[in-house]
């Protein structure tokens, strides 16, 4: 019968357009998408680099951070005058430059009129400034290789540069981690919208969700073979969606997700798993429409994505830094942030910290449902 | 006669609203026995609460001489059951479908695609093996519907209003399919809200209004219970209220109505009387255009019985 039931519920599966769609086509159509974006951003003419003083005193020699960020700036995105105040005020009167940036406490920005630059200058700093903050907490808590710190460095420059629609260069010969984490992000994705596999053959297994569901408890098949059976083609389902992502953006979009395959792999199963039991949940728990149970999985793994960095990195940034509780509930971050960690950190604590996490969101879900799922007579169907 | 099944003061309630009311009755075996009643009388969820898929607050049943429950797996393997709704699977093709709800029944591969022919040959949907759910019309999915319930030849059959929106060639097709199987050897309960169907297929039935019995036999029983025996209709463009109170007094005559152009004229017992009548319309000059006869139906048992038309 297990064998018989986790049959038929492939075939379903791989028979239904519209799960195969979200679960396998879309991502894959994203992924393209981000793809295209950041090959658009590299080929993309380059914009009037701007003219800016930086006034030379200690403070400014003293941080390493910032004269860092404005040398790869330099040329790209501002030609650079250093120099004495005096002489950047000299400057900025007779309008060889739209502003000069001096560092005492803060970084400062002095300018005289407003337009198109001056506002570029003002809200690049501000980025700028706000990255820096982040990033010596960041050094301060995780200890990082150098190298990885840079790359954290140049992930933000980029970031800088794409707002500001500017040329982006390849500042290293590996892909930027802006983009790395958009694709972490989409993996993250995948692994949620699984759910919907999880949650289409376990509603038609429950007589008070659907009708294919009264048929199978009236047999005499017991009911965790029936469940367990068709969850697990979930699953499987699930996992052959997201190799074909993975071969697809590891081949041909030359997305690289770092040398420790087995803990990729690993960090995926559980990724996967996490989707599922929140697809079986939210199958079980609610009684709606089918179509408004996928709504609900694809409008939450959607504000999962967003918040974990899908539609810009600052996201993350942001929440690691004010909200990170939202971390420990949120499955995308989970994911996302056990790639990144794989990728950029030598110690595998935090890695193992996400695994942990969704391993506990999945029993969460889990332990949710199973009260539905054991049910055998309802008070109402 | 063996009971196969065995009902005692069965009632349901959902959210305050009691849809099974104190209900008791048997199945015995080899009968096809009608649940008829109108919509909202708890059919439905008597079939439901019989299968243990609903809970209930009292009442006892036994289904082959044991107490029924969702683990007793040995009653339900010989049981088959026709939801009221159609289930099956939107992917999986007409054949896919009778063999993946037969598997869930029989093991054995052989001796399950036998079963699964003879269903198909059964419902008549040889032809449409291949087919998918949405390429079949309505009365072509009921019968698939029918067929992933009965493919494992149960002894035991519940069909609930299986017939509901099919065409008139489907529904005989349907109930031929119904009565081969009684004479294989099942036993059936059937739900319905067309008399026609019980009277044509029925050995015994109940008859259910808000929950509870109120009235059962074979059909030819409960048609006593009408206390009319012949029921005459004839079109007729107007006629007084006199003539309608003249011909009340007629002999044997229950009542007389006249409503949308049908004169109604019915009889308690007695030969002759639609002569009688066509006499009576001649000699007063009346012109009808049709006048038939008929028995009564289950129908006029149910008017009888609660004043109400069984199906409105
Ligand atoms: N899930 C439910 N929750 C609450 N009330 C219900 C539910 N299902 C049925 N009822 C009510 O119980 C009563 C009996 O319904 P049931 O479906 O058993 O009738 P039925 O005889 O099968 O009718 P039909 O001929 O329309 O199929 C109705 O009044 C109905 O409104
Ligand atoms: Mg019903």
């Amino acid at each position: 019968m297990f064998g018989h039931n986790f049959k038929c519920a492939l075939k379903t599966l791989f028979k239904n357009k519209v799960l195969l769609f979200w679960t396998f086509a879309f991502p894959i159509i994203l992924g393209t998408l981000f793809h295209m974006a950041f090959q658009d951003i590299e080929s993309n003419e380059t914009l009037d680099v701007i003219d800016i003083a930086i006034v030379e005193n200690e403070s400014w020699k003293e941080n390493k951070i910032l004269s860092h960020v404005f040398d790869e700036l330099e040329g790209d995105l501002f030609s650079i005058t250093y120099g004495s105040e005096e002489e950047a005020i000299a400057l900025l009167n007779d309008h060889k430059i739209s502003g000069y940036l001096i560092l005492s406490d803060t970084l400062k920005v002095v300018v005289k009129e407003n337009g198109i630059d001056q506002t570029v200058l003002k809200f690049v700093v501000e980025e700028i400034t706000e990255t820096e903050e982040i990033m010596k907490q960041i050094a301060f808590r995780n200890p990082m290789k150098e190298e990885s710190f840079y790359q954290n460095l140049y992930s933000m420059i980029g970031q800088i540069q794409n707002e500001n629609k500017v040329e982006l260069v390849d500042i290293s010969n590996q892909n930027l981690s802006y983009t790395m984490i958009e694709f972490y992000t989409l993996i993250a994705m995948t692994c949620l919208y699984g759910g919907m596999l999880g949650l289409y053959v376990v509603n038609q297994n429950l007589a008070n969700q659907s009708h294919n569901g009264k048929r199978i408890a009236v047999s005499p098949t017991p009911k965790w073979k029936v469940i367990l059976s068709s969850a697990l083609a979930g699953y499987v389902v699930q996992l052959v969606g997201i190799a074909l992502l993975f071969l697809y953006t590891t081949f041909v979009l030359h997305v690289d997700y770092g040398n420790d395959i087995l803990k990729v792999i690993f960090l995926t199963l559980m990724g996967c798993f996490a989707g599922l039991s929140m697809g079986i949940m939210i199958a079980t728990l609610f009684k709606v429409s089918e179509n408004t149970k996928t709504g609900i999985i694809i409008a939450f793994t959607m504000l999962c994505c967003f918040l974990s960095g899908m539609m810009g990195i600052t996201m993350k940034y942001l929440i690691d830094k004010n909200i990170p509780i939202l971390n420990l509930i949120n499955p995308a971050s989970m994911i996302t942030d056990g790639f990144y960690a794989l990728y950029y950190y030598d110690t595998f604590s935090r890695y193992y910290f996400d695994l942990m996490s969704l391993f506990l969101f999945s029993l969460l879900m889990i332990l949710l449902s199973i009260r539905s799922l054991r049910r055998q007579k309802y008070d109402s169907i | 006669m063996k009971k196969v099944i065995e009902v005692k003061s069965l009632t349901k309630e959902y959210k305050g609203l009691r849809a099974v009311d104190d209900l008791s009755f048997d199945v015995y075996s080899g009968e096809i026995l009608g649940l008829l009643g109108p919509n909202g009388s708890g059919k439905s969820t008597t079939i439901n609460c019989l299968l243990s898929l609903l809970k209930f607050q009292t009442g006892s049943i036994q289904i082959f001489g044991k107490s029924m429950s969702p683990t007793a797996y040995e009653i339900k393997k010989q049981i088959g059951v026709v939801f009221q709704e159609v289930a099956v699977f939107q992917e999986l093709t007409v054949r896919e479908n009778i063999e993946y709800f037969c598997g869930l029944y029989i093991k054995n591969k052989k001796m399950r695609n036998e079963y699964v022919e003879e269903a198909i040959q059964l419902v008549g949907l040889e032809e449409f093996k291949k087919f998918y759910p949405k390429q079949l019309s309505g009365g072509l999915l009921r019968r698939l519907n029918i067929a992933c319930g009965i493919a494992h030849k149960p002894k035991l059959i519940f069909l609930d209003e299986p017939t509901v929106a099919v065409d008139p060639q489907s529904r005989n097709h349907i109930l031929d399919g119904i009565k081969r199987l009684r004479n294989e050897g099942a036993t059936i309960i059937y739900t319905t809200h067309y008399m026609e169907e019980v009277e044509i297929l029925c050995d015994r039935v109940i008859i259910l209004d808000k929950g509870k019995i109120i009235a059962s036999g074979t059909p030819d029983e409960l048609k006593e219970l009408a206390k009319i025996e012949e029921k005459v209709s004839v079109e007729i463009e107007k006629i007084s209220t006199e003539k309608l109170e003249e011909m009340k007094r007629f002999k044997n005559v229950d009542d007389v109505k006249y409503i949308d152009g049908i004169l109604v004229v019915t009889y308690q017992k007695g030969k002759n009387n639609l002569i009688h009548l066509i006499d009576y319309l001649k000699k007063e000059n009346l012109q009808y255009n049709k006048i038939y006869s008929e028995r009564p139906t289950l129908n006029d048992v149910f008017l009888e019985l609660t004043g109400k038309e069984l199906r409105d």
